[in-house]
């Protein structure tokens, strides 16, 4: 990793809002809205890769798609490269989507059923038009070489491939445009664990091959500490907190963090470990809890934590946690 | 302390097969385990290895056709489970054996009040009356942390969260304090903080009602913590069966070997992780050596010519790999093996 | 919260009902042929045309005529028949009773008949007994209505002299045109009972079911019959729809003096008060149904209200 002073931020989000309106049986109601994401900024340095963890339910994903304007965020800014590219009109976003690639949980499900592996490889370049068609054909073989599938794959379709390998077309798709960032959307969570060691070392190798830098969302805690720089812990819509990771994972401050960690299953008998165990379900983020989010299952919340939103504030060298009671737990 | 030794189920050479345009597909081919009172007993393996056709074909719940078990054995308490009639399996079914499934979101019907379908299973197999299955339903729900147990009973599946619904099915399930409880993959569908509640729930009911519990799951990290005995399936074997902590110490099987190292750990960092190379053979086509072999970073001769068979060793631990008999003439010694 | 649902579900009727005068109303003025000119007979002269034209004023703007029968409605004033002068709304009132009575027990017939079809199939599939009723249900979707119609009566009537040929006295003058309206409805509803079925025994609360050691007559009727019949119950209203439509030919064919045997002779006479409201109210009807339908629906699938 680069000194502090050198970081270049790839990727900046400012106060973030991503509502979802909420149908309603009353004409005259007013209308509820699902706030999947509430206010949330941070942003990501060149080259690095920035883990958002969490719950179902807790804007993770929504995150995601409103950086992609996969929806149309409802407030906020999102900066790349300097440019905000929420203003950005649909030629331009269209342009944009060059540096900006994805890949989802189910590669099957973003791979067109009909097109054979050089079809689909072609389109993408077509798109974005990086490559001339006569350099295409040697790009092609190119790009199946990075991700460790053989030059015959090109005349297949997308269902003679197992799930880890179509997980590789999807990120050859994805590095065929040359993209800055890649946000990696659950990418190996549907996949066996000894198929998903194959693609995360094949992730790692790509991003030092080509510099990528990456937005890799999951909720597999296991996964993201090995293969992030940094975490970003979310809850409700808010984030929690966000450190690198080996502050996170050793000295977590929230105390929603530290729940977490020590309700994940570790494949290690001998390790008895002292289990925060939290009651109960996550609230409706509909009508989210007041104050602080995580107070009605945190086993230290008090009566400000009910009142008093906690702002995310800076506890250590770039440590921020949003907790009226962060200085406790260090 | 329950009487731990008593084995109530076993299983011997069950074979479990599809018959399909394809052919035959030999998804469970040939397991023996056996399970105790109050014992847990985890089966794990990658998807397709045959574990959840394992735990449906002990309840003879496989869909048939095209599913047939097409050879073995399943005692429980003295009785072949394979060769019951249907009517004598419904009596067993949710009564003295009982099974948890993974997704809660969907195995509950969504147009019955959770207390009913608890309720049925009593009035079924209990011949209690109606007033009485339900309070003893309000009653399950209670034990398994239902909030207003009163008030959840009558409502319908859709109203509640993911966690209370596995909740649910595990109060549907426990009703009738079966002595067997198979749970599949129960807490895959859920989030971890969730995952903890009812890993912590099963094993506070399992000490409670000291049933055998089998808890089938692909997550080393639940093995870990809730069994106490281990089999590791690969295509359709159980090729290596062990107590917990010897497994995960001193994995013997080069597989299991393999899917311990392709863990990420959550305690440690590493550059890189190691992989099993290759994929798994098709259930249509199964080699005649070993099932690993072509994956196997030790392989030799013999094991693509015969299957080795699943060994007992020294330490108790059983395992089906050439490498642990007298006929290994590979150059890696056992002790290496075992790193 | 169902109330609201309702409430709101009538309010929508509304634009509907309206929709379904403007394009009675305007499709009528396309359709070749002058009531004036109809009215005064044979070798009127264009002076007598012009001033029965005049006192019906048909000599207006279409919209004004349009809007001046929309007023009527509202107030319950159907206008008055072109043929013989008697307000159209009573003469509704004495059809109207009749083609319910058919569309009635049609559809029970449709419902009965279909759902039994449906589940028996179901329980089976592939076998015997599933393809000899599938290829039964898909002759009932296949047969015009008006030839199976005239067999059955040629069958039952004629031949077995079982049952009545036509006319509507008794209950026995139901059973025939009750099944020919019935027969393709109850066909599809057997196709979709079926279907459903199969979908829903493929559930994991299906296999739920079983692993709870319920005999499965328990697990077909309590537990998969109730989740199959959702998607069944739009169908059926969506049937109500064609049977409607189905009456015009059915009572037609067995001389029954129903709504829709008024409309076609109205529509034969260019009566255009009298089609107006035989249509609009027949589509009433629909509507009504279909609301029915919906909250019926929404009862059985309380997790839309959810969503």
């Amino acid at each position: 990793m680069q000194a502090a002073a050198e970081k270049k931020v790839l990727l900046k989000v400012d106060h973030l809002k991503q509502y979802f309106p909420v149908k309603t049986d009353s004409l005259f109601k007013p209308k509820a809205y699902v706030k999947a994401v509430d206010d949330i900024s941070f942003h990501l340095y060149e080259g690095e890769t920035l883990s958002i963890v969490g719950e179902s339910g807790c804007g993770k994903s929504t995150t995601g798609r409103a950086i992609l304007r996969l929806d149309e965020p409802t407030g906020g800014k999102v900066f790349f490269s300097g440019q905000n590219i929420l203003d950005l009109n649909k030629k331009e976003m269209r342009k944009l989507r060059g540096d900006l690639q994805v890949i989802f949980q189910d590669p099957f499900a973003s791979l067109n059923p009909r097109q054979t592996i050089k079809q689909i490889l072609n389109e993408a370049m077509a798109i974005q038009n990086v490559v001339e068609k006569p350099n295409r054909m040697s790009r092609m073989l190119e790009l199946l070489g990075y991700v460790g599938l053989p030059a015959e794959a090109l005349d297949r379709y997308p269902h003679e491939f197992s799930g880890g390998q179509r997980q590789r077309i999807g990120i050859a798709r994805a590095l065929a445009v040359n993209p800055k960032l890649i946000i990696c959307d659950e990418a190996v969570s549907a996949l066996d664990v000894s198929i998903q060691a194959q693609i995360l070392n094949l992730l790692k190798k790509l991003q030092h091959q080509f510099q990528l830098t990456f937005l890799f969302i999951s909720h597999d805690l296991s996964v993201v500490r090995h293969i992030s720089d940094r975490v970003m812990v979310m809850y409700l819509g808010k984030v929690v907190e966000i450190a690198d990771k080996k502050a996170l994972f050793d000295s977590p401050l929230h105390p929603y963090t530290q729940a977490l960690l020590s309700s994940i299953p570790v494949p290690n008998p001998t390790l008895k470990r002292e289990r925060i165990m939290l009651k109960g379900d996550v609230p409706s983020p509909i009508n989210p809890p007041s104050g602080c989010r995580f107070h009605t299952r945190c086993p230290f919340a008090t009566e400000k934590c009910k009142a008093e939103e906690p702002a995310l504030r800076e506890m250590g060298e770039k440590h921020f946690v949003s907790c009226h009671y962060a200085e406790k737990f260090r | 302390m329950i009487e731990k030794n008593k084995p109530i189920l076993e299983v011997k050479g069950l074979k479990t097969h599809f018959s399909t345009k394809r052919g035959v597909s030999k998804a469970v081919d040939g397991i023996d385990f056996t399970l105790h009172k109050g014992e847990t007993l985890g089966i794990v393996g990658e998807s397709g290895c045959g574990k959840s056709m394992t735990s449906l074909s002990i309840l003879r719940l496989i869909p048939s056709p095209p599913g047939k078990i097409a050879g073995g054995q399943i005692l429980f308490k003295g009785k072949d489970l394979v060769t019951l009639s249907e009517n004598e399996m419904r009596e067993i079914r949710g009564n003295e054996i009982s099974m948890i499934f993974q997704e809660p979101m969907t195995s509950l019907n969504p147009v019955i009040p959770v207390g009913e379908q608890i309720a049925e299973a009593l009035r079924l197999h209990q011949k209690l009356g109606r007033k009485a299955a339900w309070d003893k339903a309000v009653e399950m729900l209670k034990l398994v942390g239902i909030p207003s147990p009163e008030k959840r009973a009558k409502q319908e599946p859709f109203q509640l969260s993911g966690g209370m619904r596995q909740r649910v099915m595990i109060a549907m399930a426990l009703a009738c304090t079966p002595e067997v409880l198979i749970a599949d993959e129960p807490t895959t569908a859920l989030d971890v903080t969730i995952q903890a509640q009812i890993l912590e729930l099963i094993k506070d009911l399992q000490s409670k009602l000291g049933m055998g519990v089998i808890m089938i799951t692909h997550d080393l990290g639940v093995v870990a913590e809730t069994c106490d005995t281990v089999a590791v399936m690969y295509a359709g074997n159980i090729i290596e069966h062990a107590p917990t902590d010897k497994i995960f110490e001193h994995p013997k099987h080069p597989y299991t070997q393999g899917l311990l190292d392709s863990l990420p750990k959550i305690h440690e960092d590493q550059e890189e992780l190691r992989t099993i190379e290759g994929s798994v053979p098709s259930p249509y086509h199964f080699p005649a050596g070993c099932r690993f072999a072509s994956r196997c970073p030790f392989q030799q001769p013999i094991c693509h010519e015969k299957q080795p068979e699943l060994l007992e060793q020294k330490d108790g631990v059983k395992v089906r790999c050439w490498m642990y008999t007298d006929q290994w003439t590979g150059p890696v010694g056992k002790k290496e093996a075992v790193k | 919260m169902m109330m609201m649902f309702i409430i709101r579900r009538l309010m929508q009727t509304i634009p509907v009902v309206v929709g379904v005068t403007f394009v009675v109303f305007f499709i009528m003025q396309l359709v070749p042929g002058d009531p004036a000119v109809l009215l005064a007979g044979e070798g009127a002269s264009k002076e007598t045309i012009q001033a029965i034209r005049e006192q019906l004023g048909l000599n207006r703007p279409l919209f004004v005529q349009y809007f001046d029968y929309l007023m009527n409605v509202f107030r319950g004033d159907f206008g008055v028949s072109l043929k013989n002068s008697q307000p159209v709304l009573d003469e509704i009132l004495v059809r109207l009773p009749i083609t319910m009575e058919l569309a009635f027990f049609s559809i029970i017939f449709t419902i009965i008949l279909g759902m039994t079809a449906g589940i028996i199939s179901a329980i089976k599939p592939y076998s015997l007994t599933d393809s000899t009723v599938m290829i039964i249900a898909l002759l009932g979707i296949s047969l015009p209505s008006f030839w199976f119609g005239l067999m059955m009566m040629y069958f039952f009537s004629v031949k077995l002299q079982i049952l009545p040929v036509a006319g509507w006295d008794s209950i026995l003058h139901i059973i025939l045109p009750a099944l020919t309206l019935g027969a393709g409805g109850a066909a599809i509803v057997a196709r979709m009972t079926r279907s459903s079925m199969l979908e829903v025994i493929r559930q994991d609360y299906i296999r739920t079911a079983r692993a709870k050691g319920l005999r499965e007559r328990v697990i077909i009727y309590k537990h998969a019959l109730r989740n199959a019949l959702i998607p069944v119950i739009t169908v059926v209203g969506l049937q109500f729809g064609a049977l409607l439509g189905g009456t015009v030919l059915v009572e037609s064919i067995f001389a029954i003096n129903g709504l829709g045997r008024m409309i076609v002779d109205a529509i034969r006479m260019r009566d255009l008060p009298m089609v107006q409201g035989g249509v609009l109210v027949a589509s009433l009807v629909f509507v009504i149904v279909n609301l029915f339908v919906d909250v019926l629906y929404r009862f059985f699938n309380k997790r839309i209200e959810l969503n």
